[in-house]
């Protein structure tokens, strides 16, 4: 006890019984570390033990779950062949009549006017063509209350839509969508034309056919035949948005020789216009 | 070690758990499932007006089916009834090779636009390839009742030769618009000046004529024609012809009669065509007094 040991900082010498004391702590640790580890083995185990307990629970009602279902889907297919049994005759009559009722309001589509109802209106679909090509659909979602207004479109938006609503969606709806349905199909024929001149004389023009997204002003530098040099610059432009024909055409020529065909397809065009 | 012999059962019991919950998934909970799916339906709808495919009842289905129909006509100005199709399959082994299908429609539809009614045949033929779907009509072929509005039978011809059905549904609705509201003006006048407005052909007139009572030999006659265009536009084109005795013709110094159909027209520009009728019916009124 009257050892001498090392001299702590602060200046009190480090006890024997200090490190006695340390000793006996070691030796305590050991066996609490021990404890501890059977300690958490233990609750390991009884966390897993409750876990399995919770899954056991879970899948057996799963299975009671399963079972009554595929129970119930025999009782139920079960019930519908016994309901048709029964009035056979009335029952192929009125689906007669259905279908031929489904297959009129299908036919509304070669109209070019079609419409679904809808919780709050109607949904109309406008159908497009030219030349008898069939060309895109498009939709308007209509809410049918005071006022009546458009819930959602899929009107291009360089399409006057909102001109053609304020002027008659009020008053005459009907007039609101044969007034859409001309200025889509006209769109639509102008499109189309533009992109078959792009397409089926791709060989003849020589720089790509430069076009508005309403198609209605077209310019586009061409050759009249394939060997040839000259080339002319054409600009088409459709001041009537309802017409798939252009109101003014201005040829001109480009090159060095004298050629009578710009003046002949001036005047060609604007006889037509 | 009892723990590993637990955590196997665990990992067992964790499988079956996930296939049972795989299983109910898939098996439809049929009056279940239904009474859901409905119950969220009339949760969006305000009214269970609508034929909705879920409604057991055939017989309120069809009710529904005949609303939406009838919907339809009034929203379109169509009455469409009757409809069928056949289709033909016209793909060839080679087609298939490709992934080509060609499929030809043949399609007849009939019905109404209010008094004209009409009879569509046309056949669409569809080609699909592996980028896009083309349709085209190949066929069409129109026949109207009554043929007495003659400007119809033109522009049918047109709608058919362009194959263009749905410019020919287009004009038709406007021009029939048109001859309801020329036959509801001529009405009109009609029942306002009986005794000076004359209806050669009755309601469906192209002409009305106007007298005047005192002044008999005095005629204005407004004939209004509905033209349909080339792209299937439908416009209306009045014009004036004057019935004048030859010795007021002489009389007329400042040549007013001369000029009327080109002051007429003037007129409707400016008042539009009831007030430029109303307008001509007033003259010969006060030429009356």
């Amino acid at each position: 006890m009257e050892q001498a040991n090392s001299v702590r900082p602060d200046g009190e010498p480090k006890a024997g019984i200090l490190a006695h004391l340390e000793g006996l702590e070691a030796q305590m640790s050991r066996p609490c570390k021990r404890s501890k580890e059977l300690q958490q083995a233990r609750a390991e185990e009884s966390a897993l033990g409750t876990k399995i307990h919770e899954l056991r629970r879970l899948r057996d009602k799963l299975r009671a779950e399963v079972n009554q279902q595929r129970a119930r889907g025999k009782a139920s297919s079960a019930n519908v062949e016994s309901g048709q049994t029964v009035e056979i005759g009335e029952q192929e009559v009125l689906e007669r009549k259905q279908e031929s009722v489904k297959a009129i309001l299908q036919a509304y589509r070669f109209t070019g006017l079609s419409g679904k109802q809808t919780s709050r209106g109607v949904c109309v679909c406008i159908s497009t063509a030219f030349e008898g090509n069939l060309l895109d659909s498009y939709f308007v979602d209509l809410v049918i209350q005071r006022p009546l207004w458009i819930h959602h479109h899929s009107i291009p938006v360089f399409i006057p839509l909102e001109k053609i609503a304020a002027k008659y969606l009020q008053t005459d709806v009907q007039r609101f969508l044969f007034s859409l349905c001309e200025s889509l199909n006209a769109y639509a024929g102008r499109k189309y034309q533009a992109d078959r001149l792009q397409s089926d004389f791709a060989a003849f023009l020589i720089r790509p056919l430069q076009r508005n997204s309403l198609c209605n002003l077209l310019s586009f530098t061409y050759k009249v035949d394939l060997m040839g040099q000259s080339s002319f610059c054409a600009r088409l432009l459709y001041k009537d948005l309802t017409a798939t024909l252009p109101t003014d055409a201005t040829v001109t020529y480009q090159g060095k020789r004298k050629d009578g065909h710009a003046e002949k397809y001036c005047h060609m065009l604007h006889s037509s216009a | 070690m009892a723990m590993d012999t637990e955590r196997a059962e665990m990992r067992a019991l964790e499988a079956e758990i996930a296939v049972l919950q795989q299983a109910s998934k898939q098996l439809p909970a049929p009056w279940e499932d239904g009474a859901r799916v409905r119950k969220s339906f009339q949760e969006i709808h305000q009214s269970d007006s609508a034929g909705w495919e879920s409604s057991k009842d055939p017989k309120t289905h069809l009710r529904h089916l005949e609303a939406e129909l009838s919907f339809l006509s009034m929203l379109t100005g169509f009455n469409i009834t009757d409809y069928s199709k056949k289709t033909e399959d016209l793909t060839s082994t080679e087609m298939t090779e490709e992934s080509i299908k060609k499929v030809l429609q043949r399609h007849r539809l009939s019905g109404s636009c209010h008094v004209v009614t009409f009879q569509l045949e046309f056949q669409i033929l569809e080609i699909q390839n592996k980028e896009n779907l083309s349709s085209v009509i190949t066929d069409l072929s129109i026949v109207m009742e009554p043929t007495e509005y003659s400007e119809l039978s033109e522009f049918v011809s047109r709608a058919e030769e362009r194959r263009d059905l749905f410019m020919f549904f287009r004009g038709l609705h406007f021009f029939v618009e048109w001859c309801e509201y020329r036959k509801r003006t001529f009405k009109y006048f009609k029942d306002k000046y009986p005794d000076m407005v004359h209806l050669p052909k009755g309601a469906c007139s192209l002409c009305m004529g106007i007298r005047s009572t005192s002044r008999p030999g005095f005629e204005l006659v407004i004939v209004w024609r509905i033209q349909i265009d080339e792209e299937g536009k439908v416009s209306p084109v009045l014009d004036l012809l004057t019935k004048i005795p030859q010795r007021a013709l002489e009389l007329d110094k400042n040549r007013v009669i001369e000029t009327a159909p080109l002051s007429f027209r003037t007129l409707l520009g400016v008042l539009g065509i009831e007030a430029a009728v109303e307008c001509l019916i007033r003259l010969l009124h006060a030429g009356n007094e």
